[in-house]
């Protein structure tokens, strides 16, 4: 193969993992940035989209629902709305009662509704690998001198899909009244609230977007990749905490942009150098840019008040 | 813990109700795997022969004139649980024998336990050499080794297929590193250097770095050592980014959720791998075969394995008139041709079975057949 | 009692169980289609339902709000002050305890007595962690690579270098000490979560490379590691060459048991001794400035304080426990493999610390007997028993955030105002 056509085809694997961490890390920073806490249950919420995604094409296509566009976008949409709903309820239940106290509460309560909701799925759905059939069938060929790389239809919708998403968020959060409410309960919880901000109700929102955005990476995955099970929540939540941390936890655009870097960095060692360590390189990237910029590629640096 | 011990002889009651209301005397035996955990579909396949061995054992007299209660062992294939359990079976529970465990990194450790304790341990499906390597006595394997296995995919490799560049895969796990160590090793003895070797994460659905990366190596085979779980996905990407590679990989795929893993049949359309020749199709063994489908069971993967062990356990120990695990072993490396539904087996001096038996299988339309 | 009300609130959460629960439980999915189970999931709306029912009711009424607001009392944030040299109920009965742990082993049977090791074990890391997290404010996610190192320090050590379980034992705690060391120089200057994910990608790197590493660690085959010896008595059937077996030298029968008794015996006088070492610790200067560091950093840089050293030292002392406990790991299964050591292993930890009560002793020892004992005893109920598991840790933390033992504080002088309480920022500084 053109070495060429094997770097941009690494690129295009990167990008496409990328957008999936990227998408997935945004429900870590938005979450971090208002309570500051680790919600560690995201994984597993992602999990859960990923089931709920088969859920949907298994119901659409038992009422005979097959056009492929129309399909698709009930899917995204069902699944959005209750992963949503899982997010509403598992902050209200396990997280909110914990709202005043210690910060290591909610991350140990965080650990527990991990651990509860892989069960919940396994006892449920059962442990085997579940799967969809393939649905986007073909790619686009870019040829590069006697070679070519290539780009899924699946993973064109992943990357438009994850932009489309960023773009809308990031209206919501700068342009809108529900965005400026959630920044200023991000800045000044107490304060907002003084100033007639319901903070529980845009603390409980700012959940619900996390896990819809979680469950949108669920819908894109199970599509591209076809298969998951209940423990798959685990490895990539840790990559896409690993992405937010990188980009600057609390920032939007740093999730997507560590996500990015993350997925690239990751393409690139596991193509040119080695999968063995892939991993390694990755946590290394990570401490070594924790080393040089401690509050990651975007974050605003912590100003320690005197 | 008096309150405990007595809910867990109901539960043992409740598990053994196969022997509903039979007063005679008992002979408890452990049934350890993962069940639950990632890995929990083989330990139901482990469970369900087991569980009808027992059943048509103790419906021909049982081991000794005494009933078998099985005795279930859940080590999520963790090293830290498997020795729990050993430990819980070998001392609490009072068993005799284990038919278990699942994983070879759960088999290693327990293996010790059992070997203390004097406790009949043979496995169905631990395939890792170090397993037996050890010399432990009591400790036996019902089905092949990884080298046995990575002999058969090797010679296949290049004296069926010719191939000259093949590209090998694991998943850095006890398993499947093994396997591929195996195969590497016999594909090197034949003169075939591989063009890459390399372990991708378990639990990850992403390979596309990797098969770019198999595919810049232009290898005619794709060597796999691992479980379907990321199986699946790899191959579906290797067809995806049009890679039409050969892709061979061990008995870590046999089950249908390969299929689903890889997101249809049309991905896993002439995918080789090794496996000890049909296990259902032997004429001993139809019998079990039809009342697991009776049942509405397809007695796949290790079903069957798990149902031999049970009853080279019930040889042994009916052989050595004795239901000590020690005597049994012993009796058992002393004499050989123990007819089971898996034909005529016998053990050497390390507990290995004398013949393998591993054959290459290929998946056609969903299913696979011997090749 | 306000019916309307309570019915109303019960019928929102019924239909919000149906959305979460329905299409989970109720649509069962097998190949490409479904199965329909429409039966549990009306079970588990119904449960929801009339539970809600019940406790919107209860707790309109004043007595139901008397018994929900007893449970609000332990959120309150706050650290209680006893006057010095009072002897506690539970000083005085450590030696009870202690005496009545030592022979405990005698009388039950091996495989309570390996489970009690394993319990012992999760105890020193515990204790080690509770160092970082509880006392000196730094959340560490990554405590897991230490006990790996231990670990592995006794397995490769005598593979390579021919050591046994007794030089080991002092080796690994100072190669864990110096990994500790090696981790903390560079990352100290972060702050809180920052250090948390630096931890976690530091506990995932030493596991990696364990794994990864075949030639020198044999990778996931994992290695064997020899069993402690008496003053180079082996607990054996067989005993090596130029070894005796503890059986005959004593001259009694072989009993597998032994070498367990043996080990937990060995862990329980470890553990006395963290105790021991905790217990001095926080009275001495050290102990004090960590406690400082995590209540206000800035406040004991200005009063000159070498931040980098006394954090460093909480780091380093952390690791060499949790070294010890590793060694002990190695030395009871006989065995290690990466699997061993993985980031749930870490989040385990965690929990049995902040679950213990940050900076609480007697917190950890209980918290970590709980951690390991709950899931064997549940094994009974084998299927659901994680499942039970982090229910728990959800119903724990709601009750009792602070964990279930709050650290008391010797006051320095008598003062008046029996039980004053003081307002703390601890946990916040470790978040």
């Amino acid at each position: 193969m053109d070495s060429l056509a094997i770097i941009l085809q690494q690129l295009v694997n990167g990008l496409t993992l990328g957008s999936v961490y990227g998408l997935i890390a945004i429900g870590y920073t938005m979450v971090y940035g208002i309570i500051g806490m680790i919600n560690f249950a995201h994984g597993d919420l992602y999990m859960v989209s990923a089931y709920l995604t088969a859920i949907f094409l298994a119901l659409l296509s038992f009422f005979g629902i097959d056009s492929l566009p129309v399909v698709l976008f009930l899917t995204l949409l069902g699944t959005m709305a209750i992963t949503g709903v899982y997010g509403w309820v598992i902050e209200r239940v396990a997280y909110r009662p914990l709202r005043n106290s210690t910060r290591l509460a909610p991350l140990i309560s965080a650990i527990g509704i991990s651990f509860v909701l892989q069960e919940y799925v396994r006892i449920n759905q059962g442990s085997n690998d579940q799967g969809i059939p393939a649905l986007l069938f073909g790619a686009v060929r870019v040829p590069v001198g006697n070679d070519f790389f290539q780009i899924t239809y699946s993973q064109i919708l992943i990357i438009v899909v994850s932009l489309l998403g960023m773009g809308l968020l990031t209206y919501v959060i700068q342009k809108t009244e529900l965005g400026r409410q959630c920044r200023a309960t991000q800045m000044d919880r107490k304060m907002s609230g003084i100033l007639g901000i319901h903070t529980d109700r845009i603390i409980s929102t700012v959940f619900v977007i996390g896990a819809a955005m979680g469950a949108v990476a669920g819908v894109l995955v199970t599509l591209n990749y076809g298969s998951f099970n209940f423990s798959s929540g685990f490895i990539i939540g840790i990559k896409a905490f690993t992405a937010a941390v990188l980009g600057g936890i609390g920032s939007l655009p740093g999730a997507m942009l560590g996500g990015i870097v993350l997925g690239m960095a990751e393409s690139l060692f596991s193509g040119l150098v080695n999968t063995d360590y892939k991993d390694v390189f990755a946590f290394g990237l990570l401490v070594t840019v924790m080393i040089f910029k401690p509050s990651g590629l975007l974050g605003k640096p912590a100003v320690e008040k005197v | 813990m008096h309150k405990s011990i007595k809910i867990s002889a109901l539960a043992v009651v409740t598990a053994g109700s196969l022997i509903a209301g039979s007063a005679m005397a008992e002979i408890k035996i452990g049934v350890a795997g993962p069940h639950t955990g990632p890995y929990a579909a083989f330990g139901m396949q482990l469970w369900k022969g087991a569980s009808q061995a027992a059943k048509d054992i103790n419906a021909a007299g049982g081991i000794n004139g005494e009933m078998i209660v099985l005795v279930k062992g859940d080590d999520r294939c963790e090293p830290k649980e498997a020795v729990s359990v050993a430990n819980r079976m070998a001392d609490q529970d009072g068993v005799a024998a284990v038919v278990g465990h699942f994983c070879s990194s759960s088999s290693i450790p327990a293996s010790v336990v059992y070997d203390e304790a004097g406790v009949f341990m043979i496995t169905p499906a631990s395939t890792n050499p170090t397993v037996t390597d050890r010399g432990l006595p009591g400790v036996f394997r019902a089905c092949g080794r990884d080298d046995q296995q990575g002999i058969v995919a090797g010679e296949y490799i290049v004296n069926t297929l010719k191939a000259k560049s093949v590209a090998i895969i694991h998943d850095k796990d006890t398993y499947g590193q093994g396997l591929a160590d195996a195969t590497k090793n016999t594909l090197n003895g034949l003169g075939v250097t591989e063009v890459l070797y390399e372990g991708l994460t378990r639990g990850e659905k992403d390979f596309n770095a990797l098969v770019t990366k198999i595919k810049s190596t232009k290898a005619e085979v794709v060597y796999f050592g691992g479980l379907h779980s990321e199986a699946g996905p790899l191959v579906r990407q290797m067809r995806e980014q049009g890679l039409t590679a050969l892709f061979i990989s061990g008995d870590g795929i046999v089950s249908q959720d390969f299929v689903t893993a890889a997101g249809g049949a049309s991905f896993v359309e002439g995918v080789l791998m090794t496996f000890g020749a049909d296990p259902t199709s032997y004429p001993a063994g139809a019998e079990a075969v039809a009342s697991f489908k009776a049942s509405g069971y397809e007695p796949e993967g290790y079903t069957m394995y798990s149902y031999t062990a049970m009853q080279v356990v019930a040889a042994a120990m009916n052989g050595a008139k004795s239901n000590d695990g020690m005597k049994a072993a012993a009796w058992l490396h002393a004499n050989g041709n123990i007819a089971t539904a898996m034909g005529s087996k016998s053990f050497d001096s390390k507990g290995d079975l004398t013949v393998s038996d591993y054959v290459m299988y290929e998946w056609k339309d969903g299913n696979y057949a011997e090749k | 009692m306000n019916i309307k009300h309570s019915f109303l609130d019960a019928f929102v959460a019924a239909i919000l169980a149906t959305i979460v629960f329905g299409p989970i439980m109720g649509i069962v999915l097998d190949g490409y289609s479904f199965n329909l189970d429409v039966p549990r999931v009306a079970i588990i709306v119904g449960i929801i339902f009339v539970g809600r029912f019940v406790f919107q009711l209860t707790i309109s009424t004043q007595g139901g709000r008397d018994f929900f607001q007893q449970f609000e009392k332990g959120r309150a944030g706050s650290i209680e002050v006893t006057d010095p040299g009072i002897k506690t109920v539970l000083a005085k009965a450590i030696p009870f305890i202690m005496l009545a742990a030592a022979i405990l082993p005698f009388f039950i049977g091996k495989y309570w007595i390996t489970i009690l090791i394993l319990a012992y074990i999760y105890i020193l890391l515990g204790l080690g962690l509770n160092i970082v997290v509880g006392l000196a404010g730094l959340l560490d996610l990554g405590f897991v690579a230490f006990y790996a190192i231990g670990a592995y320090g006794l397995a490769l050590g005598s593979e390579y270098l021919g050591i046994g379980f007794w030089i080991a034992l002092p080796m690994s705690a100072i190669l864990a000490a110096s990994f500790g060391a090696i981790l903390g120089f560079p990352v100290l200057r972060m702050h809180g979560d920052y250090l948390a994910i630096v931890t976690l990608g530091f506990g995932e790197i030493i596991r990696l490379v364990l794994n990864n590493w075949s030639a020198f660690t044999h990778g996931p085959n994992g290695a064997s590691a020899p069993p402690a010896t008496l003053f180079n008595l082996e607990f054996k059937r067989t005993a090596a060459e130029g070894y005796t077996p503890f059986h005959e030298f004593f001259n009694i029968d072989y009993n597998s048991t032994h070498r367990y008794i043996f080990i937990y015996l060995l862990v329980l006088i470890a553990v006395a001794f963290a105790l021991r070492l905790k217990h001095r610790l926080v009275k001495m200067p050290i102990g004090r400035a960590w406690e400082a560091l995590r209540e206000n950093e800035i406040a004991c840089r200005s009063l000159g304080m070498n931040h980098v050293t006394i954090k460093l030292s909480a780091f380093m002392m952390g690791a060499a426990i949790a070294g010890v406990a590793g060694v002990f790991f190695a030395a009871k299964d006989g065995f290690v493999n990466p699997a061993s050591f993985s980031f749930i292993e870490s989040a385990l930890i965690l929990a049995i610390v902040v679950l213990g009560g940050l900076g609480s002793t007697v917190g950890v020892v209980i918290a970590a007997l709980l951690v390991i004992l709950i899931p064997e005893v549940m094994r009974e109920f084998s299927e659901y028993r994680y499942l039970v598991f982090g229910l728990l840790m959800v119903i724990m933390m709601i009750i009792r955030p602070r964990g279930l033992i709050t650290i008391k504080r010797d006051r320095k002088f008598s003062t008046k105002g029996e039980g004053a309480v003081v307002e703390t920022k601890q946990g916040e500084g470790a978040a």
